[in-house]
């Protein structure tokens, strides 16, 4: 099986993954009891009202049609309208998921920086005193509540020293709007733009000329074909694409993590802002996880560590360094790799603790909300999201293992 | 050879690490933004439930920056007892009503204006009434507290006179024109026949306010929960004149819980903290120097009710023996730490027409219970059997203290036997409308300022259906309806004190506690009134 075949069987196996975790959430949400029609009336209630508000949502339909006009929904990319504020799903998922993003990886680099670095100078010096503390390091920090780490930071950082904030994702009205390009059209109008395209086009394939050129080889047909369809493609890409920027006025990249768009915007002090809102929930996370990959790491360290070639890079005279960071850590990396790749899903479907200590607005809150509510759409709108999120970070991990393992390579 | 290529490395990755510290320092001063006008950091737990529009926004949060959006005809004074002096003028100047109740006369205030200039007339109160009610969205306030059923029709007399018809002679009209419900619209921002909903990166159309104190200049939402809000003063108010707003931005920062919240108002991230912060919290903040804790008058009521539809409840002498074994004192302290209030009668404390009529029952008084329920054959041995639900998703502060403690104090009498059933809000909801709940413990936040909000809903027959406890007594009607339609105060307060006599003879709903409002703020933060409205008054607050 080639490595193609491998990613497409896996993409297409995501399909009824998802559909079989649909169809139970689908399931359960409903047979829980509780209704959310009659959680939109917190007082007085009239029996219209209930009826109008249960069509409004769409709840007086056969379950069934529900689920068949569910999936029709989503087949045409819609996750439908929350039962709570009939605001579209993809929307809330998608207003709240960079902040979990974000936080995610900034929690995973300092877990995993953290988390290797100890566990390697604790197999270095095996069964000796430092070893031990970095085990019970290891262990009370895997063993700490999120809730209470973070308190206490709050106390120390943001109550007695005021160095950071106690919680949010930034102060209000500092919100980093990243890129923004005015565009205006061309004098020319739509001729002068399709020229301009041409010349895109022109540059392009000369680019390529020039690459296959320096390879030494002669223009043959079956590159002059290439060359032409180089420039269409690009003529095509450049016209359609700049046409829509052009009509939608502005050119806007925002990618929603905060500390990438204020450097985007070019504003250092919202880009520090970013960062100080970011440390103490990244830190508090971060060492909570970070205990896992000490005793892993320390481990397989221990293990690669008494391996011949090990010995046999040393013998050569390679620094120490070299030899186990680049040489040994290699080696133990994979359990790490899927332990990494694990706790990455784990995090993108919400750190709910962390998220509600330092009130950062991610998608953990969200779903616990919702369930209480019984937002049927919500919940089934971020089972799907999280459905796919894991399937990715599933394959990436995959990949990863074979760029990283040789053996694995087909 | 190789130590010195070494080093060399580490010296550049240092210079570029230094110089990249250094620009960052710098950068960060130089572009930290001038602060000068007067601005002031709110932070709370609340959030906008469903949207800005009257039409049907009916949570706390929603109402309370409605009000800090619009303006109603009238409005309460700060410190307000909920009494009919309490009530001034705000887009009306003067007001009459006919001998028989039934007609309203207003005349406008004039020269105010909206955002573009438009001046504000008797069209837009008939339109923003005609637009509640004709939407009548089923979860709004207009369906809720049944505008249809009080107001016939709205009528505009001429430019600056507005006439309501009513349907009812309705005692509590005024409280109901001084709720945010009611409180006027700019059509340009209000289609006649749709809600305003959120709408990202658009502040302005996300809330079909005007006339305000404040402008929203920025309003954002993260999946469904306020994230960010800005309030600028509305140099249009027609209060302007009289010096307000007296703080020209407030900036609104929203928190998870209680805990981080209070953090936030200890480091002095925020200038105030109003919602919701826990018993303990509280405790622990009135112990800082460097802040001023508020206590203010609460209209948040909770109460146990019992469902009479079948054995044990059916019988007045049954309910009766519960209100008598109910320790209030014990219920505030341990569970609310001292920060609530004994309550004993269904309209709180601080408004007019209140009494302590199930003191009678006394606090409690575990021999009338034995007495009571002696001739039932209710003993030590043959103890009162039944079920005390609750909610479990804080949807109340503190649910299972409260129901833990509430057994406690009723198996103190000896005679009764209580066992605790625990739902979540949704299921919770659920069965109430099913009615399988023997005795469940309720919570009621006002929508006018009046007795009438605290008894119509609870004790009539039709009005108080939702509640499904089945009680039903053609006198208390009569009552109620007289108290509802008289608009002598003398007279009301007199029917009040009827009306809570018979409720503590037939004991349908027993009263608890009534809470307390709080807010932390800095010292140096002045002008908060924290009265029987419940409202936090944005434009009365300021930093000195």
């Amino acid at each position: 099986m080639t490595l193609r075949a491998y990613i497409i069987s896996r993409i297409l196996l995501t399909i009824p993954m998802i559909l079989i975790l649909l169809t139970m959430v689908f399931v359960i949400m409903r047979v829980l009891p509780g209704d959310p029609v009659l959680l939109h009336f917190e007082k007085a209630e009239h029996p219209e009202a209930i009826e109008e508000m249960r069509r409004k949502l769409g709840l007086d339909k056969p379950i069934w049609v529900q689920y068949f006009d569910y999936l029709f929904g989503l087949l045409r990319g819609d996750l439908g309208k929350s039962m709570h504020d009939f605001s579209p799903v993809a929307e809330q998922i998608f207003s709240a998921f960079p902040a979990t993003l974000e936080l995610a990886i900034y929690s995973m680099i300092v877990a995993v920086s953290i988390g290797i670095f100890l566990g390697v100078e604790a197999s270095k010096s095996y069964n000796q005193p430092k070893d031990h503390t970095i085990r019970v390091f290891g262990i009370v920090t895997y063993a700490i509540p999120i809730f209470f780490l973070g308190m206490i930071f709050q106390i120390i950082f943001a109550v007695n020293l005021r160095w950071l904030p106690v919680g949010g994702r930034t102060y209000p009205a500092m919100e980093p709007k990243g890129f923004t390009m005015p565009l205006s059209q061309p004098p020319g109008g739509v001729t002068t733009h399709l020229f301009l395209s041409c010349v895109a086009g022109l540059i392009v394939s000369t680019l390529c000329l020039v690459a296959f050129k320096l390879k030494g080889k002669k223009i043959t047909r079956k590159i002059l074909g290439v060359l032409i369809s180089v420039f269409l493609a690009t003529w095509i890409l450049w016209a359609w694409v700049g046409w829509h920027f052009i009509s939608m006025g502005e050119l806007h990249i925002a990618t929603g993590l905060y500390t990438i768009d204020s450097l985007l915007e070019g504003n250092l002090y919202k880009f520090a802002e970013a960062i100080r809102y970011l440390i103490l929930p990244s830190l508090t996370l971060g060492l909570v996880l970070s205990g896992v990959f000490i005793r892993l790491t320390r481990s397989n360290m221990f293990e690669t560590l008494r391996l011949d070639f090990v010995t046999a890079a040393k013998a050569r005279g390679l620094k120490e360094r070299t030899v186990i960071y680049g040489y040994a850590l290699r080696n133990a990396f994979l359990p790490i790799l899927t332990m990494m790749g694990l706790q990455f899903a784990a995090l993108l479907a919400g750190a709910i603790l962390t998220e509600t200590t330092f009130s950062w607005p991610g998608l953990g809150r969200y779903i616990v909300e919702r369930i209480n509510f019984r937002d049927y759409t919500a919940i089934q709108g971020a089972v799907v999201f999280f459905g796919i999120l894991v399937s990715i970070v599933s394959l990436v991990t995959d990949l990863l293992y074979a760029y990283l393992d040789p053996r694995i390579r087909l | 050879m190789r130590g010195t290529r070494a080093i060399s490395r580490i010296a550049i990755v240092g210079i570029v690490i230094a110089i990249i510290v250094v620009a960052a320092v710098v950068g960060y001063f130089l572009m930290q933004p001038a602060k000068k006008e007067s601005v002031l950091i709110m932070g709370t737990t609340d959030t906008v439930e469903s949207c800005l529009d009257p039409a049907r926004a009916y949570d706390y949060f929603g109402w309370e920056i409605i009000q800090a959006l619009g303006s109603g005809l009238v409005e309460y004074r700060p410190g307000a007892t909920g009494a009919a002096e309490d009530i001034v003028p705000a887009l009306a100047t003067s007001w009459s009503v006919s001998s028989d109740g039934l007609v309203w006369t207003f005349n406008l205030r004039q020269g105010v204006k909206f955002d573009d200039g438009t001046e504000f007339n008797a069209t837009h109160v008939k339109y923003t009434f005609d637009r509640g009610m004709g939407i009548a969205d089923p979860e709004g306030p207009f369906v809720g507290i049944g505008y249809s059923d009080i107001i016939e029709n709205v009528t505009v007399v001429s430019k600056y006179v507005v006439r309501f018809y009513l349907k009812i002679p309705f005692s509590a009209f005024l409280s109901l024109l001084a709720c945010q419900a009611s409180y006027i619209v700019d059509p340009k921002y209000a289609p006649p026949d749709q809600v305003v909903e959120y709408k990202a990166g658009d502040a302005r159309g996300s809330h079909p306010m005007g006339l305000g104190p404040y402008r929203l200049t920025k309003w954002t939402r993260t999946a469904g929960r306020d994230q960010e809000m800005v309030l600028e003063a509305n140099p249009n108010y027609w209060n302007a004149s009289g010096g307000y707003p007296k703080t020209q931005k407030i900036i609104i920062k929203f928190y998870a819980d209680s805990a981080s919240l209070a953090l936030a108002i200890d480091a002095g991230e925020i200038d105030i903290a109003f919602r919701q912060l826990s018993a303990t919290d509280i405790n622990n903040l009135k112990t800082k120097t460097h802040l001023k804790v508020w206590e203010g008058t609460g209209a948040f009521i909770q109460y146990l009710v019992l469902q009479e539809k079948r054995p044990p409840f059916d019988n007045p002498t049954v309910r009766k023996a519960v209100a008598a074994a109910i320790n209030r004192t014990a219920i505030v302290n341990t569970v609310f730490l001292g920060q609530v209030k004994k309550l004993y009668s269904m309209i709180p404390i601080g408004m007019f027409g209140h009494r302590d009529a199930f003191l009678t029952l006394g606090d409690p008084n575990y021999t009338l219970t034995r007495t009571l329920l002696a001739p039932l054959g209710y003993n030590e041995t043959h103890k009162l059997t039944f079920k005390l639900w609750y909610e479990t998703s804080g949807h109340y502060p503190q649910s299972p203290e409260l129901a833990q403690m509430l057994k406690a104090s009723l198996e103190a009498s000896g005679v009764i036997s209580v066992t605790l059933e625990g739902r979540d809000w949704a299921q919770y909801r659920q069965e109430r409308i099913a009615e399988t709940m023997d005795a469940y413990i309720l919570g009621w936040y006002p929508d006018y300022i009046d007795p009438d909000d605290y008894i119509y809903p609870f004790l009539h027959s039709s009005g108080g259906s939702w509640l499904h406890h089945n009680y039903n007594n053609t006198e208390m009607d009569q009552l109620i309806e007289w108290a509802r339609g008289n608009t002598s105060q003398s007279v009301r307060e007199q029917l009040y004190e009827q009306i809570q006599d018979l409720m503590v003879k037939d004991c349908p709903i027993i009263p608890i506690y009534q809470g307390s409002a709080w807010a932390v703020t800095k010292t140096n933060v002045k002008g908060v009134y924290l009265d029987i409205t419940q409202s936090w008054r944005h434009w009365l607050v300021y930093k000195e």
